[in-house]
């Protein structure tokens, strides 16, 4: 292929060179020969004219005195004017007076009469005709005739201009190869390196360069490009490789609890058992039950940030309220390392716009690494201030540390600072990703720094002061009557989930009745009258958006609590579902204490 | 190209006219054709500073000794003219001064030609014979015979003496030439 190139490229730029060679030489010898051949009429006749007036000067005393041998020598002179080959004076009568003849010539053609003064051109000759004067009287006409072939000089002129055409299309070749080696070699070498790279997938090959010009600005940004491309493939092959072991430790993370969770159903089947037994194994499956979930919403939320949809819901935050949440869920882990954990955060409230559950994530996860990543017994501290306009939450720990090289990749996903370290809690390598995602959502910042290796690390979370302060909360709304006693339709094609689900809320003293598709569940809300209806979208035959549609149409479900469940919790699903008429929405899974919730609310 | 035909035809018809002169040209005596050589030569002279009072001052030929001749000019002169001179005749009887004559043609009549040399030597007239050894007698220039036609023989040394210059021309022409005394 880059033979056919080379020799197109060649062929190319060798015609180019010919072509303009050709044409220009063409033209501007068509201008010669035109501007010639008018140039050399205008001179032969003009000088045959002053030949025929010397000529005329010469012989006027012979004519005049009619002396005819003088007037013949006179005539002689022409035989140096080789191209003049008859010549005669007549008198004044208009007779032959005297004559010349070229040696050589065949016949002489002396017009009968002499013409008027001036020149014509009469086949392949030119002929004069002058007045001789004497005095101011005329006494005779000289008459010469002479050749005039511009053919023949035209064609002296296409023989020139052909051995012109050879050399300059010589010259042309020449240049045109010195051009080719110029201009189509370098791009030949980038040609070539760039298939090199491709069969080898070498991204440190680069294209030499030898000049300066364009061809050398093209060199130049192939091998910009080459670096960046080689940037890339290895920027992919690491991102690759981080993904492989982050689905070798999601296994490993998601196999875990599930030999406490078997072993906990086999004590629990045990007629044996007794009670204390019993109770130990279902809170070691709650406490697996619990890690399990926490693993498969950090799965959620890697998805969200790999297809770009993770979201926030922004409002106006007490960061204080914040951080005392994220603690709330952390302090139980914390404290089963023996940390100590020591919080500082000053009186006057801090106010920040964002989304309280993310945030409250972000915390617990910094937390979560501090104990993580120091051998129990640690000491870990939580300090937040005000800086300038901006909230700042810094979490220190005196635990294992960060090599200087790391720190910038921590942030990465799938990194894990000491994957060595069997731990217990390995995690999946998400948390800080996720968090930085987060807080960048909160046109924050995050960022960690460390004194090396074994002497512990800082995290610092910047986020900007909201300008205003919390409104005022407000009168709280009358507490719904716990205990109260609800009518509940359960619509889910999941019948595990729906009945796990309805004899739990049954034991909690409400009527459910569980639909198993779309058709069934409207069927049961017109004989049920439910207060609130929980409708997977998902489901086989009627989807939950038109059952909400139409169960808004019946008078008897017209003011029923619909409440959405989805696998997703996108925006575009929430409005969806409010179109649909739905009140609520709620993501899988789904467990009791969130519909407790909603209850609660009603 | 009409025009060119009737420049052709107008040209026929002055050849015509020409030719018909010259037939009788030919035949013409000795005498006519010395004349017209007298007014020719006159173009080829050139005459001395003071030799006319005035650009259109005549050119006066003088003619002693022949009748003939001076016949055949005063027939010729009228309306001619040589560079702007017109051209007229005088006959000059036996020892008449050629003062007021710029040319001198002595015929072979005159018996008197030696005085009439001194004469137009001394008044600056270019003198003309027609004998054999009119040159060594003085004179300028000097018909001779060559054959059936007229020639002439030219003397820069006695045109000289008067003040005149021959042009080289007319001496391409001339039989015979005597040169400038060195």
């Amino acid at each position: 292929m880059i033979a056919s190139i080379r020799q197109s490229l060649r062929r190319k730029v060798l015609l180019l060179v010919l072509a303009s060679t050709v044409a220009a030489l063409a033209l501007s010898a068509l201008g010669l020969v035109i501007y010639d051949l008018r140039a050399y009429e205008r001179q032969w006749t003009n000088d045959l004219n002053t030949q025929a007036e010397l000529l005329a000067r010469t012989s006027a005393a012979a004519l005049s005195f009619g002396d005819r041998e003088t007037a013949t020598r006179d005539l002689g002179v022409l035989k140096v004017r080789p191209r003049v080959t008859e010549a005669a004076i007549y008198t004044r009568e208009g007779e032959l007076f005297s004559t010349y003849t070229k040696a050589g010539t065949a016949r002489a053609n002396f017009p009968q009469r002499p013409e008027a003064d001036g020149y014509r051109i009469e086949g392949d000759d030119l002929l004069i005709f002058r007045r001789v004067v004497e005095g101011s009287e005329p006494i005779g006409t000289i008459y010469l005739r002479a050749y005039y072939r511009p053919w023949d000089r035209l064609f002296d002129y296409l023989g020139i201009l052909g051995a012109v055409m050879i050399a300059s299309l010589g010259v042309a070749a020449l240049l045109s190869g010195w051009l080719q080696r110029a201009v189509t070699q370098p791009i030949l070498d980038v040609s070539r390196v760039a298939r090199q790279v491709i069969d080898h997938h070498d991204y440190s090959l680069r294209a030499a360069k030898n000049t300066d010009d364009e061809i050398g600005e093209l060199v130049d940004s192939f091998n910009a490009m080459l670096a960046e491309a080689g940037r890339r493939a290895d920027a992919l092959r690491e991102a690759d490789r981080r993904k492989d072991e982050f689905l070798a430790t999601l296994a490993h993370e998601l196999r875990n609890p599930l030999a406490p969770l078997r072993n906990s159903l086999e004590i629990l089947r045990m007629p044996e058992a007794n009670e204390a037994m019993r109770d130990k194994a279902r809170q070691m499956m709650e406490r697996q039950v619990a890690q399990m979930v926490r693993l498969v919403d950090d799965l959620l939320d890697v998805s969200r940030i790999t297809t770009g949809k993770l979201g926030i819901r922004k409002s106006l935050l007490e960061v204080q309220a914040v951080v005392r949440d994220a603690l709330e869920t952390i302090r139980p882990y914390v404290e089963s390392r023996n940390h100590q954990l020591e919080v500082q955060m000053p009186s006057q409230p801090l106010t920040v716009e964002g989304d309280r559950t993310r945030l409250a994530q972000v915390f617990a996860n910094l937390v979560h690494n501090a104990a993580k990543y120091t051998d129990p017994g640690g000491y870990i501290t939580l300090s937040l201030a005000a800086e300038g306009d901006e909230a700042v939450v810094r979490v220190r720990d005196n635990g294992i540390g960060l090599a200087p090289e790391s720190i910038g990749a921590i942030f990465d996903m799938f990194v894990q600072v000491d994957r060595s370290l069997e731990r217990q809690q390995a995690g999946l390598g998400v948390g800080l990703t996720l968090s930085r995602q987060l807080v960048g959502l909160h046109n924050g910042t995050i960022t960690a720094k460390s004194e090396g290796v074994g002497k512990g690390s800082e995290f610092t979370v910047r986020l900007p002061l909201a300008g205003a302060t919390l409104p005022e909360p407000k009168a709280q709304a009358p507490r719904p009557r716990a205990g109260q006693r609800r009518r509940i339709l359960l619509a889910d094609d999941n019948a595990d989930f729906a009945s796990s689900l309805a004899a739990v809320l049954s034991a909690r003293g409400h009527e459910v009745r569980v639909a198993r598709d779309g058709a069934e569940a409207l069927a049961a809300a017109a004989a049920f009258n439910p207060d609130f209806a929980f409708l997977d979208i998902g489901m086989p035959k009627v989807h939950g958006y038109e059952v909400a549609r139409r169960l808004r149409e019946l008078p008897a479900t017209a003011e029923c609590v619909l409440v959405a469940v989805t696998g997703w919790g996108h925006e575009d699903d929430r409005n969806r579902a409010r179109e649909a008429g739905f009140d609520r929405h709620l993501v899988k899974p789904v467990d009791a204490a969130d519909i407790d919730t909603i209850l609660e609310s009603y | 190209m009409p025009r060119r035909r009737f420049l052709r035809m107008l040209l026929c018809i002055a050849a015509g006219i020409t030719a018909a002169t010259a037939l009788a040209q030919r035949e013409a005596p000795e005498a006519s054709v010395k004349a017209a050589f007298l007014y020719k030569f006159a173009n080829y002279i050139e005459w001395p500073a003071n030799a006319f009072a005035a650009p259109s001052a005549p050119l006066v030929i003088g003619v002693a000794g022949s009748d003939e001749v001076a016949t055949e000019l005063e027939r010729i002169a009228p309306g001619r003219n040589v560079n702007g001179h017109p051209v007229s005749v005088k006959r000059l009887r036996e020892g008449e001064s050629p003062r007021g004559t710029h040319l001198l043609f002595i015929g072979r009549e005159n018996a008197a030609a030696a005085a009439m040399l001194r004469a137009a030597r001394d008044n600056a007239v270019l003198a003309i014979t027609e004998s054999e050894r009119g040159l060594e007698m003085g004179s300028a220039i000097n018909f001779v015979t060559a054959g059936d036609r007229v020639a002439f023989e030219v003397s820069l040394e006695a045109a000289e003496k008067t003040g005149h210059r021959i042009s080289s021309r007319m001496l391409a022409v001339a039989r015979r030439v005597v040169p400038k005394a060195s």
